[in-house]
């Protein structure tokens, strides 16, 4: 298991050696090691109850404007009150000022409402605004996004670790039962 | 027979207890951001992976080899030709004011636009933005080069010079017969401006020719930025 970490990890940093940096743009092609605007923020809804939960994950390196979030309804029948946002990092720009960002994931609480509840599915218009670390901006992306019904959080997280747990010590147990199951019924063969 | 049948329970166990935790493994690595909660089944919010794969097979927009021709407003709301700036070496900075690194730029592109003055290389600024905005930041940070605005025809500019997903900053490098020399996207620093403008200027005195001075930016480039990563 080590030995494949240190696999991985050489290899990591290989790949990140060989890997052209960012500013180094061939000519012929729009070659770029910037993410697109979609890769490097992806947003999602889901209705909590009477609340609208927003969500968007931030790539490495990226960060979005807390005070360029924005969520409107889009639904004919919807009312949305004013994003609740948690306090973002302050970062402090000389040439912008001084700035609430969020970095890796942030979640807007929504309040909502329903004039003709069910009439029609539920369809929100979000505005965010973020940039790269690496000193690149995108402009306001407005997104129309279908929130997903449940309390059930619709995000998916299968983090491998309790699988790496569990395969070693699946591994050691198989091991050692072999061990016993290939021993039972032999006899030690000690000289006397 | 019944120590062959159990050492082949045994094997056969370890092989299944193998696998089983390999195949689990494998998901868990393959997870995309793991230990991250990925939105799942919501409109325009595509699977990260998905979404490189499609970048990465999508047909890489080409740089085009002569400058476009184009027309945007000035800051008095005057339009104004590319053909203005004919027979000079240009520096076109796409930028607008909500971008940090694109204001970072501005001391740079002023610098040089007071350097180069009166030879034949001009700093053009495309504000992709509202044009009162512009004019009070012109105003404010007092930007002496020449600078246009735009707003949807800005982006479809942006877009001839391959950015059609848009960012910003980008600047776009010319000689003075209109050639696209370079594009740089992200932010500007000094060195890698006086260093792409150094060899517009071989270019434009035919000490070399446009392949040689393209291939020298990005091997020059390259190796500033392995200085600069080592």
């Amino acid at each position: 298991m080590v030995g494949f970490f240190l696999i991985a990890l050489l290899l990591g940093a290989a790949g990140t050696a060989l890997a052209k940096p960012w500013w180094m743009r061939g000519i012929d092609s729009n070659e770029t090691d910037f993410l697109p605007p979609d890769v490097a923020f992806r947003v999602a809804a889901r209705i909590d109850g009477d609340v609208l939960k927003v969500r968007w994950v931030i790539a490495d390196g990226y960060y979005l404007y807390r005070q360029k979030i924005e969520v409107k309804a889009e639904s004919p029948d919807l009312v949305v009150a004013t994003p609740v946002l948690p306090p973002g990092v302050v970062k402090t720009d000389p040439y912008l000022g001084t700035q609430q960002v969020y970095m890796q994931q942030v979640e807007a609480a929504v309040p909502y409402s329903r004039l003709d509840a069910g009439a029609h599915p539920v369809q929100i218009k979000v505005t965010y605004q973020g940039c790269a670390e690496a000193g690149l901006c995108y402009p306001p992306i407005t997104k129309v996004v279908f929130p997903t019904a449940g309390s059930s959080p619709v995000a998916v997280s299968v983090p491998p670790y309790p699988w790496e747990g569990i395969a070693i010590i699946g591994g050691a147990c198989a091991f050692l039962l072999a061990g016993w199951v290939l021993r039972k019924g032999r006899k030690l063969d000690i000289p006397s | 027979m019944k120590t062959p049948g159990l050492r082949f329970l045994g094997i056969a166990l370890v092989v299944i207890l193998g696998i089983w935790a390999g195949l689990k493994f494998h998901a868990g690595q393959r997870a995309p951001d793991a230990g991250v909660p990925v939105p799942a089944g919501v409109a325009g919010a595509p699977d990260p992976k998905e979404a490189a794969e499609l970048a990465a097979a999508a047909p890489r927009p080409v740089i085009p080899a002569k400058l476009p021709d184009f027309s945007l407003k000035d800051l008095s709301g005057k339009p104004v030709s590319v053909e203005s700036w004919s027979g000079r070496s240009l520096v076109i900075n796409f930028w607008a004011t909500w971008c940090a690194p694109c204001r970072r730029e501005i001391p740079l592109l002023k610098t040089l636009a007071a350097n180069w003055e009166g030879r034949d290389l001009a700093i053009v600024g495309i504000a992709v933005d509202y044009p009162d905005k512009v004019r009070a930041f012109a105003q404010q940070f007092k930007i002496d080069y020449p600078v246009l605005t735009g707003e949807q025809d800005a982006l479809d500019l942006a877009a001839k010079f391959g950015m059609t997903s848009p960012a910003l900053p980008f600047t776009v490098f010319t000689d003075r017969r209109g050639e696209v020399v370079a594009l740089f996207v992200g932010e500007l620093h000094r060195p890698q401006a006086d260093f792409i403008l150094s060899e517009v200027q071989s270019l434009n005195d035919e000490r070399i020719g446009l392949p040689q001075a393209r291939r020298a930016i990005a091997e020059g480039l390259e190796a500033m930025a392995n200085k600069h990563s080592g």
